[in-house]
């Protein structure tokens, strides 16, 4: 039963050159970190502190949210709690409409990404503009990001040179990165200059300052966060940080694990409101402190973000982010998915891995990822009737050291057979792409007696 | 180089399943490699499988009942051996959380992979091995990250001149020429089910391995993972391309003529 | 139940309180010297200059305005003046609604300190005001004295001036503002600036 996100593949990144490019622009990044995490003598143990640092917070959650939300209170913005994901839309759409802002620009968040958040305000009136490029092409494009930190890396420079043909007025034709970069420059200004609000997420929340940190390359965020009166931060609970002293830390991990950079350009503390300004931070749940209270998976609430198990993925670079399914793809996706997704194909998503560890080595949280996605399927990812009794019958015959060579011999009569193609064959999925192994010949074990009985050495 | 006294080790063979039915001749070369170097070698027929493909597809009572059988079928055994990295990475790795931590631990603690099995226990990189053919290695993601045979390209800072002992017996075969390859620890995508369930991008990232592997110009592509393997050549057989699978025991079960 | 009483009570029962902090992180040694600082300001597509004397200052940035500024407006902060003089530069309006400085084509700031590590600038809230200024300019000069460099974050965010944090923001500048998302190809001036120059200030 071939997976859906197979299928999807199959059909959103045809084999081919788009698909040789998307591999190679994703482990381009994968190959960026490797040279700048061996340039940093500290970065292993910035690994372990980082580990152990998103280890206790999460285990005194309770306490770091609320030294926040007292902080950040003092220093002028007002917190609001939002339970999920139509509680963060309702705040977030309660505060603009309150404003009669209808204007907005939005830089980066996934989490916003998650809670289905544009959709929501653009029906009700409300246009949402997103800021980053890589967003901005997306939403251009109504399609959502594929990648945490590179939204159109699926997309080549001639899909954007037509996309912005279309909604931008540039030259037909035009495929150059820097001009249409500067297309795009221009026509965002406008945006930024005529917002009455900006929505931005946060990388991080600083428990000991109330400080958010909102990191970017473009700038995007630092615009929409001066020009605008009005600010709303949209975060989920699990990007506390105790104080400034681990923020360091993880400031150091998140770009070099992400792009190969020892810091992003624009790294920005904000506490409290500009003068004359509001600043709304929403805190949001939706599903995190279930995974908070389960013993195997609240390890993943470590998550930064960095998208460095995307870039390493064997899978992710083949299947591209649109054929999870889910906000979050990848290896952080597919081990979030069962906790915060919705459909079932969402909970499957941790059978989407070839458990190589890649994912697990890179993580600069040292969130054993692999062996999530192990976990989720002994207990959360569903399995059909069939397959449970295939499962059964299987070990019944495994059990037996009698039944399983019987089983063995009687695979090699009707081997011929399996090799070739026929509707209903079992070993059809195999034999899409690979030949079936060449006929065996008699076993390990029964060649072993034969040659003890003949005295080989 | 004459055969090494290695003052008898009683290894006990751990011949996966898959191995048993479709790759038996590198059961038997494993067998051959470790009585040059002076084990004694049993085989215990009651074995089959170590329960590897339920842990991953999450049928966790079938698991948990093979691995007891498994553990059972070996208890008496000094060195279980194995040549497959991703069988001893499930013993090693994952039979903690379904036998309990003291009895995996162990049962781990006498279970080992081939390669560092000869090179960590018995002490020695070259087994007399002649095999004059260019080779590139297809590394395992579970013997690098899951066993530590090697230092996997993700870890940093390490020393880049320690080889992981795949590398190292070859490097000990006479006439051997090693071909490195692009992007030498990725996954070979067959992933044990996910072959069968995700069969278009096991097929992707197969061809892109067996390309890798075919540039490097070796004639034969080998490593530590029976199953990497068979899935490779299986790709091979059907693309057409691409050098052919021989697992590192069958290499180092070849000696110079005469 | 509000939804924070409802979310906190799930997280207190779900957090053991028990997972001990790490202890403080004691970062390696680094060069901390300007050289060092602009190499990795280079790597960021940033213009290290200098360091100059205090005396040399006005006119090497002069020369760095009248090549950018094309006839634009250039700004300078108030603590930047103290530090140029009189020169092809303008304070900044009083009051200045952020929203016109859609056109400025050179701002000019005082950074707080430089990293080491990263090549970032610290802009104090109380330096990069309007906020806008230093990310709406078409390019950008940092003036930093390099006796105020430190080696890494960990010392930056130590180094954090006390109120800091009370004037709103803080932000740490590395290089022009800058994108990769067109098929992974790197290309400077996304929104903010497309150029960043950091004169290092000598004595």
């Amino acid at each position: 039963m071939t997976a859906a996100l197979d299928r999807a593949a199959t059909e959103l990144l045809p084999a081919g050159p788009r698909l040789v490019a998307h591999d190679a622009a994703v482990f381009a990044l994968r190959e960026k970190r490797d040279a700048a995490g061996s340039a940093e003598p500290d970065f292993e143990r910035l690994r372990e502190y980082a580990r152990a640092a998103k280890a206790h917070t999460l285990d005194h959650l309770d306490l770091y949210l609320e030294r926040f939300e007292a902080r950040a209170t003092a220093a002028g913005a007002i917190v609001h709690w939002a339970e999920d994901a139509p509680a963060l839309n309702r705040i977030v759409h309660a505060l603009l409409a309150e404003r009669g802002a209808r204007q907005v620009v939005k830089s980066k968040s996934m989490l916003t990404e998650e809670c289905g958040l544009n959709p929501y305000l653009e029906s009700r009136g409300i246009e949402v503009v997103d800021t980053d490029l890589g967003e901005r092409i997306v939403q251009l494009g109504h399609e959502p990001p594929s990648h945490i930190i590179m939204p159109a890396i699926h997309r080549t420079r001639e899909d954007i040179g037509a996309l912005f043909a279309r909604e931008l007025d540039v030259p037909a034709g035009e495929t150059d990165p820097a001009r249409l970069t500067e297309a795009a420059r221009r026509h965002l200004r406008g945006h930024f200059l005529g917002a009455d609000a900006a929505i931005t997420g946060a990388n991080f929340a600083v428990a000991e300052t109330g400080t958010l940190v909102v990191v970017t390359n473009e700038g995007n965020a630092d615009l929409g966060m001066s020009l605008p009166k009005l600010h709303i931060a949209c975060l989920g609970l699990e990007k506390l940080v105790p104080g400034l002293a681990d923020l360091a830390v993880f400031l150091r991990l998140l770009a070099r694990s992400a792009t190969g950079q020892p810091i992003s350009v624009y790294t920005s503390l904000v506490t409290g409101p500009r003068p004359d300004s509001e600043l709304h931070i929403v805190l949001v749940d939706n599903g995190r402190t279930r995974l908070l209270a389960d013993e195997h998976h609240k390890r993943a609430l470590g998550c930064i973000r960095c998208g460095a198990c995307l870039n390493t993925c064997p899978v992710y670079r083949r299947a591209g982010g649109h054929a999870y399914g889910f906000a979050i793809p990848g290896p952080i996706g597919a081990v979030l998915a069962p906790a915060l997704g919705r459909t079932a194909e969402q909970r499957r998503l941790p059978l989407a891995s070839t458990l190589c560890g890649s994912c697990t080595a890179v993580c600069p949280v040292k969130i054993d990822l692999h062996e999530q996605l192990i976990a989720w399927r002994a207990t959360d990812v569903p399995r059909g009737a069939r397959e449970r009794w295939l499962a059964r019958l299987a070990a019944r015959v495994l059990a037996s050291p009698a039944l399983y060579q019987l089983a063995g011999r009687a695979a090699r009569v009707v081997w011929p057979v399996l090799s070739r193609r026929w509707p209903g064959n079992p070993a059809a999925a195999w034999l899409a792409a690979r030949a079936l192994p060449e006929h065996p010949g008699a076993s390990f074990r029964a060649r072993w007696r034969a040659r003890r009985r003949e005295g080989v050495q | 180089m004459p055969e090494r006294e290695a003052g008898g080790v009683k290894v006990a063979l751990f011949i996966p399943c898959y191995v048993d039915q479709l790759a038996p001749e590198v059961g038997l070369a494993t067998a051959t490699v470790l009585e040059r170097l002076g084990c004694t070698v049993s085989f215990d027929p009651r074995q089959t499988c170590c329960g590897q493909p339920f842990i991953s597809t999450g049928a966790r009572a079938e698991a948990v009942r093979l691995a007891r059988a498994h553990a059972a079928n070996f208890a008496h055994a000094e060195a279980v051996v194995c040549p497959s990295a991703s069988c001893v990475a499930t013993v090693r790795r994952r039979y903690a959380e379904l036998l309990g931590a003291e009895p995996a631990a162990e049962l781990a603690a006498r279970t080992f992979e081939l390669a560092e099995f000869i090179v960590s226990r018995l002490g020695t990189c070259d087994v007399g091995a002649h095999f004059p053919h260019r080779v590139a290695l297809l590394e395992s993601c579970h013997g690098l990250r899951e066993l530590g045979l090697g230092q996997p390209t993700e870890q940093l800072g390490g020393d880049p001149s320690l080889l992981g002992v795949t590398e190292r017996l070859l490097r000990g075969v006479a006439g051997l020429e090693l071909r490195p390859i692009a992007r030498r620890d990725e996954c070979c995508g067959f992933g044990g089910a996910f072959s069968v369930g995700f069969p278009e991008l096991s097929a992707r990232i197969g061809r892109d391995r067996l390309r890798a592997l075919a540039e490097s110009g070796a004639e034969y592509a080998t490593g530590t993972d029976a199953s990497c393997l068979v899935h490779l050549d299986a790709l091979r057989r059907r693309e057409g391309f691409g050098p052919r699978a021989i697992h590192l025991a069958e290499i180092l079960a070849r000696r110079a003529p005469g | 139940m509000s939804a924070r009483e409802q979310i906190l009570g799930r997280i207190r029962a779900a957090a053991g309180h028990a997972a001990l902090a790490p202890p403080r992180f004691i970062p390696g040694a680094r060069r901390t010297d300007f050289a060092a600082f602009a190499q990795m300001l280079v790597a960021a597509g940033g213009e290290p200059h200098g360091p100059v004397t205090a005396a040399g200052l006005a006119g090497r940035v002069a020369e760095r305005c009248r090549a950018w500024s094309a006839g634009g407006r250039v700004l300078a902060s108030d603590a930047a003046l103290v530090r140029l003089g009189g020169g092809p530069w303008q304070p900044v309006p009083v009051d200045a609604d952020p929203h016109a400085l859609a056109d400025v084509s050179v701002a000019i700031l005082c950074g707080a300190f430089g990293v080491a590590e990263n090549g970032a600038v610290g802009l104090d809230g109380r330096e990069a005001l309007p906020r806008a200024l230093p990310v709406l300019c078409e390019r950008l000069i940092l003036l930093l004295d390099t006796s105020r460099l430190v080696s890494d974050m960990h010392a930056a965010l130590a180094a954090l001036p006390p109120d800091a944090l009370a004037h709103h923001h803080f932000t740490f500048v590395a290089g022009p503002s800058k994108t990769a998302d067109i098929e992974g190809v790197l290309v400077l001036g996304a929104h903010g600036p497309r150029a960043l120059a950091v004169f290092g200030i000598e004595g």
